[in-house]
């Protein structure tokens, strides 16, 4: 195949797959949940099913998008999502990585406002009780609630996808959100390797090689010298701090994937490149 | 009210109290945002025994009409 069919046949496969999400959601929205309306009257177990159904729906458009060489990704540390009160924090390259975390594990999430509204995705996050960004102070006051009620809840602090080449800009929010009400704090490290569906470029520019995902879970970061704090000052230093690290754990991430890929353009693969692997990890 | 605004705000954000006049702009001044805006209603709900709303604060600029609003509100309950 020359060139330009293998972009047209990428473009076909990433559009084919965006129209099953976005019928898949369609069909949750009007047909699946309105059914579970009429058999499930306890609203709380109503949405723990919900949100059961949106993460294995999600499972298996990862599964699909995989199957079809839409991407490549790997998780680490995925045991360590999922606890009562526990607060996600991922930074935002791509639009796949929520889907792939929520299909990991059923968690709430924050989303943007323009999700309320849109035809496709609006009785989806309605349903799952998923929260809206659409005010800071509405949107801080409804996840302390639901991480107090013990709900595990997803946050991106950028509140918007990276834009690619620009110095990491996190939003206090989460950090609010992190000081007041969450009983763990676990950073999730997203990368992507070429970039992949970033911000502000349409889907169909896709990337010339197939896209290779990394998901870290990280361990907690201890909150202890922060909950004495008043929020304001509690807030301001966990962001500062959350901000820095996620930039230096990227910057040494794309070291990583470097190291990687020199490892394995080397024929044969001797205990250098993986040393290397290792210190760059560690 | 003027008094307890600027203990507030110095419990809270260690903003010395002779920064905090009635002109001073709170969000172009002394950096205080929305969610600090949240923070710092919740303590002067809770130190003035006064209900108030995000929405009253809308218009909200300097100290001095966030003393206003206050003291509004105070009289009208």
């Amino acid at each position: 195949m020359g060139k330009r069919e293998v972009y047209w046949w990428l473009v076909v496969r990433t559009g084919t797959c965006f129209a099953v999400f976005g019928l898949g959601a369609l069909g949750l929205g009007l047909v699946v949940f309105p059914a579970l309306l009429l058999f499930v009257r306890d609203e709380a177990a109503r949405r723990r099913q919900i949100r059961a159904i949106v993460h294995h729906s999600f499972r298996l458009f990862v599964a699909l998008m995989r199957g079809v060489g839409g991407f490549t990704y790997e998780v680490t540390g995925r045991e360590r999502l999922g606890r009562p009160g526990q607060l996600i924090i991922a930074n935002h390259p791509t639009l796949i990585d929520v889907v792939l975390i929520v299909a990991l594990y059923p968690a709430g999430c924050v989303v943007k406002e323009a999700l309320f509204r849109n035809p496709f995705m609006r009785r989806v996050v309605q349903s799952a009780g998923y929260i809206s960004n659409a005010s800071t102070a509405g949107m801080i006051e409804q996840a302390t609630a639901a991480l107090r009620a013990g709900d595990t809840l997803i946050m991106f602090p950028e509140g918007t996808r990276t834009r690619p080449g620009e110095p990491l800009q996190f939003h206090r929010g989460a950090a609010s959100v992190a000081v007041q009400a969450c009983t763990a704090l676990t950073p999730v490290y997203v990368t992507t390797d070429p970039v992949f569906l970033p911000k502000n470029r349409p889907w169909y520019r896709v990337p010339a090689r197939r896209p290779h995902l990394c998901v870290r879970i990280g361990d907690d970061i201890d909150l202890s010298e922060y909950r004495d704090l008043p929020p304001p000052r509690a807030s301001r230093m966990l962001n500062a701090r959350l901000q820095e690290h996620y930039s230096r754990f990227l910057s040494d991430g794309a070291g990583y994937n470097a190291a990687l890929k020199t490892q394995a353009s080397r024929a044969t693969g001797t205990g250098g490149g993986r040393e290397q692997q290792r210190r760059i990890v560690g | 009210m003027l008094e307890q605004i600027r203990e507030s705000l110095a419990d809270l954000f260690e903003i010395e109290p002779e920064r905090i006049q009635l002109e001073t702009r709170l969000y172009d001044d002394l950096e205080i945002d929305s969610i600090d805006a949240v923070d710092l209603l919740d303590r002067l709900k809770r130190k003035t025994g006064c209900k108030f709303a995000v929405e009253d604060f809308r218009t909200v600029r300097t100290v001095g009409d966030l003393v206003q609003v206050i003291e509004q509100k105070l009289v009208a309950a």
